[in-house]
Parts: structure tokens; C-alpha cells; sequence
């Protein structure tokens, strides 16, 4: 499943990141990248940016065309936002 | 200021030594929200000069500090970056931090980086970590935060994490006045110890972080987490948030300029004193004017803007640092990728509301590039509050006779209309003069964060300096060329004595032919060549043309010589068409000097200044026509 496709409050693990190479490497460098856990929290109205959580700690606005070319599999807990 | 001398620990250093040499220059290095501001202050104490970097074209700051063995270095203040080897675009931060690390390195200068890293975020930060590790830099980290970190019930190891990644290590708190001696020492022990020790930077940052920081459990840290998602919880509600949001930014935009309106006139009266002694004191003649109405007049709109620039920034930073900033971001995003925008250049658009100078100087916040410059080029075409006067003039002239309900309507419009064209040039400038390839929206949401007072003050006044340096110049210099076209006469002229016999007297009977078609006499074109550096200068200008003493402050006998001026054969010069026309060409049109300055010290170079004035004045011209042409043919007269 792709990012943009996970509801609020799902835990889930990147798996792929299908954006072009600069473009991959830093969203990478920012800290999303392949094997990163990540905890949806809220997305704003209207097709608007998603609100992550990393497991490294840090908080991001990721647009939903971006979320929508980050492959996740949902992990096994489902955390609380 | 609180000393917390457990914040600091002894570095863990790599082995060998090396003797000292040369100047040194540390760089400071890190994520946005890091802690980098607040660390070059404390190491600086706030000294902010402009560094002379070969291949840099945008502003370096840097302070002079005494290390502790009494050698002189140099701090410089990179911008916060995530990344020196992906580079998206040369004029993105990363881009500016890596061109300025290889200067460096092509320099031969001495150098160490001082990466700054917040340690609640560490996984984050590690990744920077070792990109520069791999650059081969000289590295020292710096974990700040360590207050906030301790408040938040965790512990570093300081001397496992130097170990990990093979390089110095402090933990600091920004705030500790002891902070300074702790980092210079580390930078200067690791200066002479020498880098051939350090990591290769093949290192798993997850593990690290988990490996190094313990979690030793603080209900305080349960309780901010708590608060920061109660806070979330509101700020970022898909129908509160928004609404909260376009009511913060109308409070701060409505702040800045009713905070700064008294200090604008109070500078405006110390020019108007400076002029007045200036002509009782030498007389009015033209050495005098020029002086007075040239030099001044353009010294006192540069102090006028001054109050606003200063607390915009003020206003900006208080934002940014609380992290509300990229909250707000993150609520409107939506609606301006629509047009090729994003929720950073929402600020900067209200603002031009107000003022399109400090609003070019707030788009700073933008950090793709090219959305940056779609949100100056377009600036221009907000409703700032220098059109109003005129507006008020032509409204006055040209529809006093209808109702109060019908001049509100069109005065509402003319906003509509700015925003809309804005709009629509934005959309159009991303698929054709600033195309290409942008920066995803990854936008980092910081931790809540009570802003420092001395950093934002910095900030501020180094805002009011750049302002004075160079915008400041190019406005003085504008005034003195519009005094000349205004006052020198036109030489072979017959026209009577006075502005009529004036340079752009002759420019704008030149150029009736051409401005006819929207219903322009020679008259209104002078008024515009007036009004070119500020169009606020317009109903003055016009004031003069009729001889109408001080028509700026009580436009009433303008209107009604406007009104009355026929041509030989008894028709009226200036009809509503033409009321109409004027209003189309002022909302359209980049009419301000200021403004100009503003963009080419953003931009660094003359081009897009001279694009804006082009686009926008042809876009007035047709508009005009059209608006005078068409007018005509709904039987409007």
C-alpha cells in the first residue's frame, strides 16, 4: 500500500520510496527513507498533507502526491496518534 | 539565563595532534530548528557582519570569537540545511551549504564544522552526521537542547555516541552562558589533534540513537507530549485549524502595521522637520528641492518602511521559532499547490496586503526555490495599501455621485482582482518562466519551542540593516532621478512655467498617442510617471497639475477640477470610463520603487526586477484599454 492510503493512527514501515533520485535522496536526507517506521497522525482537508510521526522522532508535513509514491506495509501494532 | 554545568560534558575526541595554524573558521552546521541561532549567539554574542565567500551569492553571516588558547576565529552562520549530497537545486539551503563547504576546501582556509544537532531528534540529525563524516570534513558535534532533552526524562551518552560515529562530542545547553567555552574548547582541541581520526561515516543512525540515548522516564516529558497533542489537536483541526490560522495571520499582519504606523509617522515628521529647516534655512530654490523633495523624500520613505520591516521580522521569527509556522504551512498547502505554490507562500501573500516590501522580505520561508520567486513576481500584484489613496481619488472623481453600497462594491473588486490576477500569474509563471523540477513537501513540524528574545532581536536588526543597505540606496536614488523629470525643464519647451514645462511633462504629451486608447490625456501620464516609484505619489502629482495646494491630504478640490476639465469642444476630459481605466491600470501595474529594490536584493540581479516591471505594466496597459474600450461599448460614459 502507498502512504497516502493509510488511515490515521496506523503504524507502518517504508518499504519503497518511487520518486526520482535527487528527489528520493532528500526526502531521505529530511528522514524518510526505506525501512523507517512511521505513525500517521492527521491529514489536513481537501486532499491537503498528511502529519507523520518517525520512529526517529521527528514530525512532517508529507503532500499527498509525495505520500502517494512512498510504498508501506501496515506493521503489526496499530499505535495510538 | 540559567548555568547548568551538567549540560556540558569533557568531548570524546579522536587520537593524534597536530599543531595549530592559520586563522580558523567554524562553521555551523545543522537541520533547521537545531538550535544553530541560539548557539551562534551565545558564541558570538550576537556580532553579525556579512562574510566575503568566493562562489556565494547569498549572505553568510559570521562573528569573530577568541578561542581559548587567544587565537582569533571566525564563526559563520550556514542556513539550516538536511543535506550536503542531496542537492535538489544549487539556491536551495543545501545547495548554499554544500558550494560554501567546497569554497572552503578550494580556499585551503582552516576549517572545522560544528555540526549542531538536536539530540531529542538524534536519528534525524545523525544522518547529517555522516554525509559530513564522508565530505571528509572536520567535524565536531554539538547536541544542544540538553535542558530540554533532560526535561524530557532522557540521557545521552556522549562518549558512546563519539565512539559510534568517530568524532568530538559536547552536550550543551544554548541557553548556559558556559555553553561558549565548552564548544571552542572542543573545536580547538580537535583543530590540533588534527581529523585523520575520524569516522568514515558508514554508520547506521537508527542504531546509534537507540544505542546512545536512554530513556530514564519524566512525567514532565509525559505531560509535554500530552500538551503538543492537545495543542495539535486544535491548531491542526481540519475546520478550527484553518479558521485559527487565517485569524493569526490577519492579527500579526493587522499587528505589524498598527505597531508600526506611529513609528512611520513619526519618521515621516523628523523628514518633514528636516525639509522645512532646510528651506527656511536656505531658501527654496532648486539646490534646496532637489535636497528636500530628491534626497529626503527618498531618505523618508526608506525610514518610513523601516518600523514595519522590523517588526514584521520580529513577528516572522516568533512564528517560526514557536514552530506555528510549519503548522500553518501544513493547513493551507493544499490550496495554493492548486497554483503552484505551497503552504509557505500563504504568509508572504497576506502580507503583500499591507506592503509588498516586507512581504518579499518574508519569503525567506519558502525554501523551494522556485515557488519563492512564482511568490515575488507575483507580490506586486497584491492590493497594498499605497493604491488606496489613489483608489480613493478616482472613486471620489468618478462615482462620488453614486451610492456608498456601489463604491464599496468596485473598491472591494479592485482586491478581487489583485488576488485573482496574482492567482492566475502564479499558475501560469509555474508552467513557463519558473518551470521546472521543485522540492517535494517534506516539511519538518518542530517541537513547540518558546522563541529566545535576543536571537529574534538579532535577526531584526540585521532585517533593518540589509533593508537600509540595499534597498535603502536604490529608493534614494529613484527619487532623485523622478525630481529631475519633474522639476527640469524640458529644454526647447514653450509649455508655461512649471511641472508643465517639465521633462516628463514633455514624456507624457510623447507618449499621448499611445495611452489615448485608455482614455489617457497628457495630464494622467505625467501623473503616472510621478507616481512610477510610488504610486501613492499619483494624487500629489495630479495636485500640482491643477494647481491644487496639498491635494494628497485633502483631495476635494482635485476631484472637482477633474471633474470639471473640458476639452474645447465642452466634453469632459475625464469620464468614468476613464475613472475605470485609471483603476485597472493601478491595480495591474508595479508602481513602486521600493518594491523593485526589494526584488532585485532578493533575487540578486536586475533580471527579474526588470520582468516584473514589464509584465505587470504591459498586463495595466491592456487592461486599460480593454476596460476603457469595452466600458464604452455597455454604453458607460
Amino acid at each position: 500500500m502507498m502512504l497516502a492510503d493509510a488511515h490515521d493512527g496506523l503504524a507502518v514501515r517504508i518499504t519503497a520510496i518511487e520518486l526520482e533520485g535527487e528527489a528520493a535522496a532528500w526526502i531521505g536526507a529530511v528522514g524518510l527513507h526505506e525501512g523507517e517506521e512511521l505513525v500517521v497522525l492527521r491529514r489536513a482537508v481537501l486532499g491537503g498533507p498528511l502529519h507523520v510521526r518517525t520512529g526517529g522522532g521527528g514530525e512532517f508535513a508529507v503532500a499527498r502526491e509525495v505520500a502517494g509514491k512512498i510504498a508501506v506495509v501496515p506493521l503489526d501494532r496499530s499505535d495510538e496518534p | 539565563m540559567s548555568a547548568e554545568p551538567s549540560c556540558h560534558t569533557e568531548p570524546a575526541r579522536p587520537s593524534g595532534r597536530t599543531p595549530l595554524e592559520g586563522a580558523l573558521t567554524i562553521a555551523l552546521a545543522g537541520r533547521p530548528n537545531s538550535g544553530k541561532s541560539s548557539l551562534y549567539n551565545v558564541l558570538t554574542g550576537g556580532d553579525a557582519h556579512v562574510g566575503n565567500y568566493p562562489g556565494i551569492t547569498v549572505e553568510i553571516l559570521e562573528g569573530n570569537v577568541t578561542l581559548p588558547s587567544g587565537a582569533n576565529a571566525i564563526v559563520a552562520d550556514l542556513p539550516g540545511f538536511y543535506s550536503v549530497e542531496a542537492t535538489v537545486d544549487a539556491a536551495t539551503d543545501e545547495g548554499i551549504a554544500r558550494a560554501f563547504l567546497e569554497a572552503m576546501k578550494q580556499s585551503g582556509r582552516a576549517l572545522v564544522v560544528v555540526q549542531v544537532l538536536d539530540p531529542t531528534r538524534l536519528a534525524l540529525g545523525l544522518r547529517l552526521t555522516a554525509e559530513l563524516l564522508r565530505a571528509k570534513l572536520p567535524l565536531v558535534v554539538v547536541l544542544t537542547h540538553g535542558d530540554v532533552l533532560t526535561r524530557e526524562g532522557h540521557t545521552v551518552d556522549v562518549a558512546a555516541l563519539s565512539d559510534a560515529i568517530g568524532a568530538p562530542v559536547v552536550l550543551v545547553n544554548a541557553r548556559d552562558v558556559a555553553t561558549k567555552a565548552v564548544v571552542l574548547a572542543a573545536v580547538e582541541d580537535h583543530r590540533r589533534e588534527g581529523s585523520e581520526a575520524q569516522g568514515s561515516g558508514r554508520l547506521d543512525a537508527a542504531r546509534i540513537a537507540k544505542a546512545v540515548v536512554k530513556d530514564v522516564g519524566s512525567a514532565t516529558e509525559l505531560r509535554r507530549r500530552r500538551m503538543t497533542e492537545r495543542l495539535d489537536s486544535v491548531l491542526l483541526h481540519p475546520l478550527v485549524g484553518p479558521v485559527l490560522f487565517v485569524g493569526i495571520m490577519a492579527l500579526l499582519f493587522a499587528a505589524v502595521f498598527l505597531i508600526a504606523d506611529p513609528a512611520s509617522n513619526l519618521m515621516d515628521r523628523l523628514v518633514g522637520l528636516a525639509r522645512a529647516w532646510l528651506a527656511s534655512a536656505f531658501g527654496k530654490n532648486l539646490v534646496t528641492s532637489f535636497i528636500a523633495d530628491g534626497l529626503l523624500g527618498g531618505a523618508g520613505t526608506v525610514l518610513a518602511f523601516m518600523p514595519q520591516i522590523v517588526i514584521l521580522t520580529v513577528a516572522l521569527e516568533l512564528l517560526e521559532a514557536s514552530g506555528y509556522l510549519a503548522r500553518g504551512a501544513f493547513l493551507v498547502d493544499r490550496l495554493l499547490r492548486l497554483l503552484g505554490l505551497s503552504g509557505r507562500s500563504f504568509l508572504p501573500l497576506l502580507m503583500g496586503h499591507a506592503c509588498a516590501v516586507p512581504a518579499i522580505a518574508a519569503t525567506r520561508i519558502v525554501r523551494d526555490p522556485r515557488e519563492r520567486l512564482t511568490t515575488i513576481l507575483v507580490l506586486p500584484l497584491m492590493t497594498c495599501s499605497a493604491r488606496l489613496p489613489t483608489y480613493g481619488l478616482v472613486l471620489a472623481t468618478f462615482f462620488g455621485h453614486r451610492s456608498a453600497l456601489f463604491r464599496a462594491f468596485i473598491f472591494v473588486g479592485l482586491y478581487f482582482a489583485g488576488i485573482l490576477t496574482a492567482l492566475v500569474a502564479s499558475w501560469v509563471l509555474r508552467r513557463t518562466a519558473t518551470k521546472g523540477k521543485g522540492l517535494p513537501l517534506v516539511l519538518e513540524i518542530p517541537s513547540y519551542r518558546v522563541p529566545q528574545p535576543r536571537v529574534v532581536l538579532r535577526k531584526a536588526g540585521q532585517a533593518a540593516r540589509r533593508f537600509l543597505r540595499d534597498v535603502g540606496t536604490v529608493i534614494v536614488a529613484v527619487a532623485a532621478v523622478l525630481w529631475v523629470l519633474l522639476t527640469v525643464p524640458m529644454p526647447g519647451s514653450t509649455a508655461a512655467p512649471g511641472i508643465e514645462r517639465s521633462v516628463a511633462a514633455s514624456v507624457g504629451r510623447a507618449i499621448e498617442p499611445a495611452t489615448r486608447p485608455a482614455g489617457f490625456d497628457w495630464r494622467i501620464n505625467v501623473g503616472l510617471i510621478g507616481s512610477f516609484g510610488a504610486r501613492e505619489v499619483m494624487v500629489g502629482t495630479m495636485g500640482v497639475i491643477f494647481g491644487v495646494e496639498n491635494a494628497a491630504d485633502d483631495p476635494a478640490p482635485l476631484t472637482t477640477r477633474l471633474r470639471e476639465t473640458r476639452r474645447p469642444d465642452g466634453s469632459p476630459v475625464y469620464t468614468t470610463r476613464t475613472g475605470l481605466a485609471l483603476l485597472a491600470f493601478f491595480v495591474l501595474a508595479c508602481q513602486c520603487m521600493s518594491t523593485i529594490a526589494a526584488i532585485k536584493r532578493e533575487t540578486g540581479s536586475w533580471r527579474w526586477p526588470a520582468f516584473v516591471m514589464a509584465y505587470t505594466y504591459a498586463l495595466a496597459y491592456v487592461a486599460a484599454v480593454l476596460v476603457y474600450q469595452v466600458s464604452a461599448v455597455f454604453g458607460i460614459v
